[in-house]
């Protein structure tokens, strides 16, 4: 399986030192990937858009028909979840090396921040699921909340107002670092994409001065990103979750649902990398160093999954109060009992033990295999938690803890058709913006061959790696 | 910003073995002062030991108090080691050089002494034969494998082991070094010690891969052991506010918070002590601080999510623990000092540059943030047991006697006696890391500007 996964020539191309390519040759050759779109590109793009489409009528329909009943809308809130993950961690995944001066980022972190405009479709699919859920007050019993006291329809207002802020400061991030790349089509470019440029730049020249708030606004934004996207997952986690099951007490479950979201947002980006490499002919920029790194960064998270995930489990386990068994029933014993097998054996064992390997994380077919199979373990957990906490009868959800297991919960075809019309509409928007931007950062490719330069050292090849204040 | 200077390596041998070939004129009456200070707190364990635990403060119900208290607390201050030196190894970070060894000598002292407390705590410390070889196996009476009393010592010493192991591996080019610079007892004692070390290609490249491997075999075993010990409380529904799903990511990056810290203690102190301004530079004190900024901000969430989440069960005596912990005297005012210490204080500050480079600052900091940790660790451990339930029959209010301070005390004086015992005949500061540095870094223009730069492997 492992040398399988690497083709031959990969492992040369890793050693050597990157590729010193001119920087008008870059600017030039990354602003043409946003026209020539090709046949397959197209159909793709017009196949995801028609699912999307399918999607968002399955999801009215089944508001009209099933609105009242919140046990049915389990699956909508798992795909939330799942959006909010890889939507939301990506842009974060790339942020945290950019501070951290890494330099293999630098090519990553356009295709990573392009994941936050398809927060559009999480925000669309939220808000069904704010309108059925239930207020924190029904027939004079509170449910336990992160609320407290709070007026009864607080989580419905901060959950969406988190989500939209989490939205805004993901285009802003976007928007801020891009700067520089759109000034290059509006000098490189023609016809619509020029006069977009011309806008969006702002007057861009990049005097010292310019570049000196871009690299103080992408810190600022960075750092704002991170807070929020932790903000979101902490609401959406317990509003949306946790409140849902009476009993259900888990302080680490909000970390857990964030360190995932990193886990998906780093598979996300692996997924659109491996894309960019092989069908858009990007060998020279997108460089092994890359997947290296991502491989590395997603092993790590891979096995924080599972500690966080432990660290919950053991406590409920040994614990054996009402609530901890309660608690165990409903999400791992009982009726998402096949759910959590296939989801922990994928989103952990599998992608443990592929990327392990040294080959696979130096080879681009092994990362993108392992990045597809935790993105559908992730799918799997989100179900785990999401289905049987929506399952939950709203006249149960004041109990003290949950003295009747609810039945597991099939989804319809309707919530089949939402599920693969979300998905592909975040797709969608993702390909869509190829075409308005780069999907490689211009100027950051030109700033990683300017700061890496191949030397040779003693007998062998090194790379001297600059490192700026 | 980079400070790197251009050090010769005869330079570099000569001052960071002063402390070996030059013992500074402070050192003998310093490590006699706290010999003596040792031996004290040797004497009042042993008292202890004779008289029975009456002489603590411990009582119903509160049977953990100031000694697992200061457990946990040296527990936590051995995650400096790992944290410095192998996360910072696997990822590179240059600045890590100087610091490594201190850190990892922490961890070792800091294990050590934490051993000390579970052990003395139990009250009949002999017993600890009974786990050790339990001859009573014979009528089925076996230890209690579920017992904190095995699962810790059983963590802790893999995580000493190991720590051992990292620090004696990074340690054998340095022994080589010494042993070619003296002569008698201590030429024949280095001799021993550095295992034939010649620094050829094969020992180096054996060297350097053991480093790595046992980086990447600690990483696991420095999350599982502050991991298992706040599970010590964590798996206990029956004491409020310990059973609580974050407390073992919770405890380690307290742990990762307070160890880091201490290092920059150390650091501040070894760069007094021994004048090594040309090794341990500002630039190092920045990037530590940086570090800790992450680290105590993600620790500060942890504490917010461990709080509201407490709360939000809405159970009666968890919010009325609670309320003692964070409102009642004089539980307000520890809790108070802990929030300002830990973090309120410290990293507001460390967000100024001038801070992060102001060494004496940066020491006082790191000390306050210790305070608070320790604070920390008191506050989960001591009012969950305080608090007066309805089914206890006695209770009295928890005070540790002067017993337990005098070894409380006892335990910084043993750390910092060992740590000045190790310096006189190992070097704080790793010589090859020093001269790797040097080798490694350098200055390439990029257009007018003059930028730092690093060697790395083309792998």
């Amino acid at each position: 399986m492992t040398s399988g996964a690497t083709a031959p020539g990969q492992e040369a191309e890793h050693h050597a030192p990157p590729a010193q390519v001119d920087a008008d040759i870059i600017a030039h050759e990354l602003i043409a990937t946003t026209t020539n779109a090709s046949r397959k590109f197209k159909t793709i793009a017009w196949v995801l858009g028609i699912f999307g489409i399918i999607g968002i009528v399955a999801l009215v329909l089944k508001f009209l028909d099933q609105g009242s009943d919140s046990t049915k809308w389990g699956y909508v809130a798992a795909l939330v979840s799942f959006l909010l993950s890889i939507t939301g961690g990506a842009p974060m995944v790339a942020m945290a090396p950019v501070m951290a001066k890494a330099n293999w980022v630098r090519p990553v972190t356009r295709i990573a921040s392009i994941f936050s405009f398809a927060g559009v479709v999480t925000i669309g699919m939220l808000i069904p699921l704010v309108a059925i859920l239930p207020p924190l007050v029904t027939e004079g019993a509170r449910r336990r909340t992160i609320w407290m006291e709070a007026p009864d329809y607080s989580p419905h207002i901060w959950s969406t107002l988190g989500l939209v802020l989490l939205f805004i400061t993901g285009i802003m991030l976007f928007y801020s670092a891009a700067l520089p790349d759109f000034a290059a089509m509006r000098n490189h470019s023609t016809g619509w994409r020029q006069s977009l440029g011309r806008v969006l730049a702002r007057g861009w020249i990049g005097t010292d001065n310019q570049w000196r708030t871009l690299r103080m606004r992408i810190g600022m934004f960075g750092t704002f990103y991170f807070l929020i996207l932790v903000f979101v997952n902490f609401l959406i986690t317990t509003d949306f979750g946790q409140s849902m099951v009476p009993g259900w007490r888990d302080a680490i479950y909000p970390m857990y649902h964030t360190i995932s979201s990193f886990q998906a947002g780093v598979a996300g980006i692996v997924i659109a990398l491996w894309v960019a490499r092989r069908q858009m002919n990007l060998h020279k920029y997108v460089h092994l160093d890359a997947f290296w790194s991502l491989g590395r960064l997603l092993f790590a998270l891979t096995l924080l999954w599972v500690y966080f995930f432990y660290s919950s489990f053991i406590v409920f386990w040994y614990g054996r109060s009402a609530n901890d068994i309660a608690t165990l029933n409903l999400l791992v014993k009982g009726p998402m009992i096949y759910a959590f097998i296939a989801g922990t054996v994928l989103i952990w064992f599998v992608p443990w033990w592929i990327l392990i390997w040294n080959k696979v994380r130096r080879g681009v077919n092994g990362m993108m295999i392992g990045a597809v199979i935790i993105l559908i373990g992730l799918l799997l957990d989100r179900i785990r938690t999401f289905v049987p906490a929506w399952s939950v009868p709203p006249e149960r959800i004041h109990e003290k803890w949950l003295t009747v297991i609810p039945e597991t919960v099939y989804p319809s075809l309707f919530d089949i058709l939402i599920m693969i019309g979300g998905i592909s509409l975040a797709a969608m928007i993702v390909m869509l913006m190829t075409r308005v931007v780069p999907v490689l950062s211009v100027w950051q490719v030109q700033e990683f061959n300017l700061l890496a330069k191949p030397i040779k050292y003693v007998r062998g090849h090194a790379t001297l790696v600059a490192k700026p204040d | 910003m980079q400070q790197r200077r251009e050090l010769d390596q005869s330079y570099t041998n000569r001052k960071l073995l002063n402390g070996q070939l030059d013992t500074p004129k402070w050192w003998a009456p310093t490590v006699t002062g706290l010999g003596i200070l040792v031996v004290i707190g040797l004497l009042v364990i042993a008292m202890m030991v004779n008289k029975g635990l009456g002489v603590t403060g411990l009582g119903r119900p509160v049977y953990w108090g100031l000694f697992i208290t200061t457990f946990v607390f040296w527990v936590g201050i051995s995650h400096a080691g790992i944290m410095i030196s192998a996360i910072l190894r696997l990822t590179q970070a240059e600045w890590r050089r100087p610091v490594t060894r201190a850190a990892e000598l922490l961890t070792v002292f800091s294990l050590l002494t934490a051993l000390v407390f579970p052990l003395i705590h139990a009250g009949r410390p002999w017993r600890i034969a009974y786990w050790i070889t339990p001859y009573d196996i014979g009528r089925g009476i076996y230890p209690n494998i579920r017992s904190p009393l095995i699962m810790d010592p059983v963590a802790i010493g893999t995580y000493l082991t190991g720590s051992t192991l990292f620090l004696y591996i990074a340690l054998l080019p340095d022994l080589g070094n010494l042993r070619d610079r003296t002569t008698g007892w201590q030429n024949a004692m280095y001799t021993v010690l550095s295992l034939g070390w010649r620094g050829n290609p094969r020992q180096w490249k054996m060297q350097t891969v053991g480093g790595i491997l046992l980086s990447a075999l600690m990483l696991p075993i420095f999350v599982s052991v502050h991991s298992i010990v706040s599970w010590d409380f964590a798996i206990a529904p029956a004491v409020e506010g310990w059973h609580s799903t974050i407390f073992a990511p919770y405890f380690v990056i307290g742990a990762v918070h307070s160890g880091v810290s201490a290092v920059v203690t150390m650091m501040a102190l070894m760069r007094w002590l021994w004048k090594w301004d040309d090794f341990i530079r500002p630039e190092h004190f920045d990037a530590l601080a940086r570090l800790l900024i992450v680290v105590a901000t993600g620790w500060m969430a942890f504490t917010f999510l461990e709080l509201i989440f407490a709360v939000y069960g809405q159970d009666a005596p968890e919010i009325a623990l609670r309320e003692m912990q964070m409102f009642q005297w004089p539980w307000n005012l520890l809790f108070i000092i802990f929030l300002l210490t830990g973090y309120l204080i410290p990293v507001p500050m460390w967000l100024f540059k001038r801070v992060r480079t102001n060494i004496a600052l940066m020491f006082w900091t790191s000390i306050l943030v210790n305070i608070g940790m320790w604070l920390e660790r008191f506050l989960i451990i001591v009012p969950g047991l305080a608090r007066r339930t309805p089914f206890v029959y006695t209770w009295e209010a928890y005070r540790p006697s002067a017993v337990e301070w005098t070894i409380f005390i006892w335990s910084f004086c043993w750390v910092t006696f060992l740590m000045l015992l190790f310096s006189r005949f190992f070097p704080l500061v790793p010589l090859f890391e020093q001269k790797e540095s040097q080798v490694f870094t350098e200055d390439v223009t990029i257009g007018r500007a003059k930028v730092p730069a690093i060697v790395r492997e083309a792998d």
